[in-house]
């Protein structure tokens, strides 16, 4: 009888995989005779579909779920042997399972903060009702083809206007920011809330609970104000939770002598949105409706806006709309002195893909956001990486265990159940260890974030995706790591490895060694970039800012005090009393200082110039001591003189530029700028002097060229230079001054080289997160190499003895130990360049002010990463080494 | 009875075991719908049913011995129950009965 031609394989191993094992013999013999009955019918290729297809409709409920009880039931039985056999491994060798477990553990709990920190981060603003048709309208200003300002401020009558000319515009709000609030209820003093005017939609276009008040009415009357929950509890002592209460009462804010009213309370901001106010003002407030003029400016540019589009727009489309807009309001730069470009940007880009001047929205850089989760990653791959290494590393140990099953009957499948079971449960051991690290490192990364985070907050914030896609990665990557181990070990053949022959295959050494090259790679590019993260903030801290910042006091600018005929002669007095106390050099009032953003004026022109001509400057009011107590170096002309300085800001007439403003003036040198008339608006000024260019504002953003007006206000800061060593007698006295001159005012002081730095915050973070994780990531790839090399040495222990017996020498000993695994650093260090190049230049080249790539910021890495590497394995390869040939060779 | 409640492709395999009596096996149940009724039956659809009734105690199994052919695979053999005629039976009373309701005499129409 001629044997007949069997089913196809695979369908058969399908089947038998997905039926239930008591049923499956039969399903098989009923389709093996339907295909022999096909191959009598409609011949053999035919039949053979026809068996691949109907083993494939057994892929149903009614089949594969009746695996579950019998499958179970048998496994229950091997399962307790497994968990006995995994303890037993463990307790077996205690630092080996330590090291594993440890390490996975740390990459884990590395992941896990990070991934708070990316979730928190990306989750800003997406509380918002209508989140997803909110959209912040940005302006760029182009002036001589060339652009002059990329904001998100623009004039208070687009939003009405835009919303008149396009149905696609469903609400619009206005917003501009009214600074810290100085409020005076009864007789008490209360001061720094921030406050913005909003307009009356402001809460309808945002969804911010609202705790007391209505929400389409309360912005709507002049002087009506709503309160974050916590200034009302600061404000009127409510403790009971009943804002209502506190509806219709009144307060005074500075020298107004109109009284505010409290028209709603809403909850306070929470911590994932961009816009951040503790006080809102009625719009109406800042624009009464009978006085039109401001509110139909063209030129006024203060306003921050923020549309909702219709459901279904789409606003790219929308946005295309804009130049027509522009050519019709602007003119070409006829109406602002600019051209006027509009663009939307999606609310939830504000966060974190904003590069806007005069943005108020919280920012943080997406790219550092993105780059911290890759280093997660990184942790987390190199933590696998040491369990698969570990786990394959120590394959001998378990070679006789697999060996001795597979005799007793055990199926490859059953083996391979076995060793990912086994890391299953290393992975939940180290899982649990990971939350432990998380509870317990939570605060201290909070503070470094600078933001309040927790598991469980994020956890229950998280949207079904992102949950399902860490769920996913979380249980890959175990069954990944455990994968690879579980077929080296259960493929071994059970009588070489009972023989007692048994050798690595040399696959499995280029799997491991690989895999420790990736490690080392990683670890070396993350050394480099944090060694050129915290060079560069090195270089942006101590750099040359042109001005002096240190030993710089500020005095908070006394509001309260009214603007009169002898506001002048007092401010020079109380600056002449600061500097007569020991200690203080010198004293000076100016509406900015360094580190503030600075306003612009934008049809400024030198009366020489055509009258179309405009140009764009920032704007600085300072006093005659400004100059000399920043340092700031005269280039050419004279510094202000007190005579300079004029009650009305009409009569000035003499200003100060910088060298900026020279070149961007088109006068050839600051020699020749001296005497010339300056032109802006109603003002006519003369220039007295040219100083050097300073950076204003942090070394992330370029020199602007600026024009210095001699100006004294009632809003200006002091700023006090000291020398001193103890700086608390002096505060004292600065106070008592303060309160002798300015009665009534709140005394509050900073120091300004904080303040300053303030604006490196987000590089701080940056560096200071990457800097721990990298160290993290080092540890746990020289545990992993710790595992590795103790491992070695003792497989190569009776090669060692040999060697010695015959004569080998320590050193060569130590050398030959050493250098298998320094040639895998060493190849990692060489991988590294180029990705760590990349990647820092991708970083650096958001920075105008920078450090330049030099190949001694890759050196250190590489040393450093090769001393660690060798000092790891060193402890154990010296053990090896110093062994006894005797010892090692007795037994054979 | 009442409760009980069979589907029509349910019916049609547990009359197939009864008529196949010890030749009743998915393969042979499968052939013989095919043959007698001129209609396709899937086999998984068929075992599908076959476990389902065996679960409502309406036929019962048990493995047969083995032969040269189906690959040397064993048949599992399916016997109908008491309870399996009886529910057959009272299903064909029940339909019948309805079935005498229907004025025989249509002709007209």
């Amino acid at each position: 009888m001629t044997s007949k031609p069997p089913p196809p394989g695979w369908a058969l191993r399908f089947l038998r995989s997905i039926c239930p094992d008591h049923l499956a013999e039969e399903i098989e013999g009923d389709l093996i005779q339907k295909f022999e009955s096909d191959i009598r019918r409609l011949g053999l290729s035919r039949a053979r579909r026809r068996f691949e297809w109907n083993a494939m409709r057994y892929l149903r409920p009614g089949i594969v779920l009746r695996n579950k009880l019998t499958y179970s039931l048998i496994n229950t039985i091997m399962l307790r042997n497994y968990l006995i056999i995994a303890f037993r491994n463990v307790t077996k060798n205690k630092v080996f399972s330590l090291i594993n477990i440890f390490g996975l553990g740390t990459g884990l709990a590395v992941c896990l903060l990070i991934f708070q920190f990316v979730s928190h981060e990306l989750s800003f603003d997406t509380f918002f009702d209508n989140a997803d048709r909110i959209y912040r309208v940005t302006n760029d200003r182009f002036q001589n083809g060339k652009l002059i300002q990329h904001g998100t401020i623009t004039y208070p009558t687009i939003g009405p206007t835009m919303a008149k000319d396009y149905p696609e515009i469903e609400m619009y709000t206005r917003l501009m920011p009214g600074g810290d609030m100085n409020v005076k209820i009864d007789d008490k003093i209360f001061r720094g809330e921030n406050c913005h005017f909003v307009d009356e939609h402001f809460l309808s276009v945002f969804s911010f609970p609202l705790l007391a008040g209505d929400r389409t009415s309360a912005l709507k009357e002049p002087y009506a104000l709503v309160l974050t929950e916590s200034v009302a509890k600061k404000y009127y002592g409510v403790t009971n939770g009943d804002y209502t209460s506190i509806l219709g009462k009144t307060l005074y804010w500075g020298l107004d002598k109109q009284p505010y009213k409290i028209s709603g309370v809403c909850a306070d901001n929470p911590d994932n949105s961009h816009i951040t106010f503790d006080v809102l003002v009625s719009y109406a407030t800042l624009i009464r409706p009978e006085e039109h003029g401001a509110d139909d400016s063209w030129t006024w540019s203060d306003f921050r806006h923020y549309v909702v589009l219709k459901p279904g727009i789409d606003y790219k489309a929308f946005e295309s709309k804009f130049p027509a807009f522009s050519d019709r309001y602007f003119k070409g730069d006829k109406v602002s002195g600019s051209v006027e470009k509009f663009y939307l940007q999606p609310l939830k880009k504000a966060h974190l893909y904003s590069d806007y001047e005069y943005d108020i929205a919280r920012t943080a850089s997406g790219k550092a956001v993105w780059a911290m989760l890759i280093v997660a990653i990184f942790i987390l791959v190199i933590a696998w990486i040491n369990y698969i290494n570990l786990t394959t590393s120590r394959a001998l140990d378990r070679a006789k265990e697999v060996g001795l099953r597979k005799v007793m009957g055990a199926l490859k499948t059953q083996l391979v159940r076995q060793f990912i079971f086994e890391s299953v449960l290393i992975s939940l051991i180290a899982f649990v260890l990971a939350l432990v690290i998380t509870w317990v490192s939570q605060s201290s990364f909070n503070e470094i974030i600078g933001s309040p985070l927790s598991l469980l907050k994020v956890l229950g914030e998280m949207q079904a995706p992102s949950i399902i896609i860490a769920a996913l990665v979380l249980v890959s990557g175990v069954l990944l790591a455990g994968f690879y181990p579980a077929f080296v070990l259960s493929s071994y053949q059970p009588a070489t490895v009972l023989k007692g022959k048994f050798q690595h295959s040399s696959g499995g050494k280029f799997m491991r060694k690989a895999l420790v090259v990736f490690q080392f790679t990683a670890s070396a590019t993350l050394i480099t970039g944090t060694l050129i993260v915290s060079k560069q903030l090195k270089f942006m801290n101590e750099a040359d800012l042109g001005i002096a910042i240190r030993n710089i006091m500020l005095v908070d600018p006394p509001e309260l005090t009214a603007w009169d005929s002898t506001f002048m002669t007092r401010v020079e007095n109380y600056k002449d009393e600061l500097t007569k106390i020991n200690g203080v050099v010198s004293a000076a009032t100016s509406s900015r200082i360094p580190g503030n953003r600075l306003g612009r004026t934008f049809g400024l022109r030198l009366a020489e110039q055509p009258s179309d001509t405009h140009y764009t400057m920032s704007f600085f009011g300072a006093d005659h001591n400004f100059m000399d107590t920043y340092d700031v170096p005269l280039v050419a002309g004279r510094k202000f003189l007190p005579t300079d300085h004029k009650f009305n800001f009409g009569d000035i007439n003499s200003v100060i530029i910088n060298q900026n403003a020279v070149e961007l003036l088109g006068i050839a040198n600051a020699q020749e700028a001296i005497g010339k008339e300056i032109l802006d608006g109603d003002l006519k000024v003369h220039i007295v002097g040219v100083v050097g260019n300073f950076h204003q504002e942090s070394l992330k953003k370029p020199m602007e060229p600026i024009v210095f007006v001699p100006t004294y206000s009632t809003y200006a800061e002091t700023s006090i230079k000291i020398k001193t060593s103890d700086p608390k007698p002096v505060i004292a006295q600065v106070e008592a001054v303060f309160k002798k001159f300015f009665p009534n005012n709140a005394f509050q002081y900073s120091f300004l080289e904080d303040r300053y730095n303030r604006q490196y915050n987000d590089e701080d973070r940056f560096a200071k997160v990457v800097t721990i994780f990298t160290m993290l990531g080092i540890i746990i790839s020289c545990l992993g190499l710790i595992g590795l090399s103790s491992y070695t040495a003792v497989q190569r222990t009776k090669e060692i003895g040999i060697r010695k017996a015959l004569g080998a020498s320590r050193l060569g000993i130590i050398s030959l130990l050493s250098a298998d695994f320094i040639k895998l650093v060493a190849v990692a260090i060489v991988l590294s360049f180029p990705l760590a190049y990349m990647a820092m230049e991708q970083w650096l080249s958001n920075y105008p002010y920078k450090i330049a790539l030099q190949w001694t910021l890759f050196l250190l890495p590489a040393v450093t990463i090769l001393v660690i590497a060798f000092a790891t394995i060193s402890f154990q390869i010296f053990k090896t080494a110093k062994t006894n040939p005797a010892d090692t060779l007795k037994y054979e | 009875m009442g409760k009980e409640y069979l589907g029509e492709f349910e019916e049609l395999i547990l009359t197939m075991v009864g008529v196949l009596q010890e030749e009743a096996y998915g393969a042979a149940i499968a052939e013989e719908i095919e043959k007698r009724l001129k209609r396709d039956v899937n086999l998984s659809a068929v075992h599908v049913t076959l476990y389902r009734l065996e679960d409502k105690g309406l036929i019962k199994s048990k493995v047969g011995g083995a032969t040269s052919e189906r690959g040397g695979r064993r048949k599992r053999i399916y016997t109908i129950t008491s309870a399996g005629l009886a529910l057959l039976r009272t299903m064909k009373e029940t339909r019948m009965d309805l079935w005498k309701l229907i004025p025989q005499l249509k002709m007209s129409v």
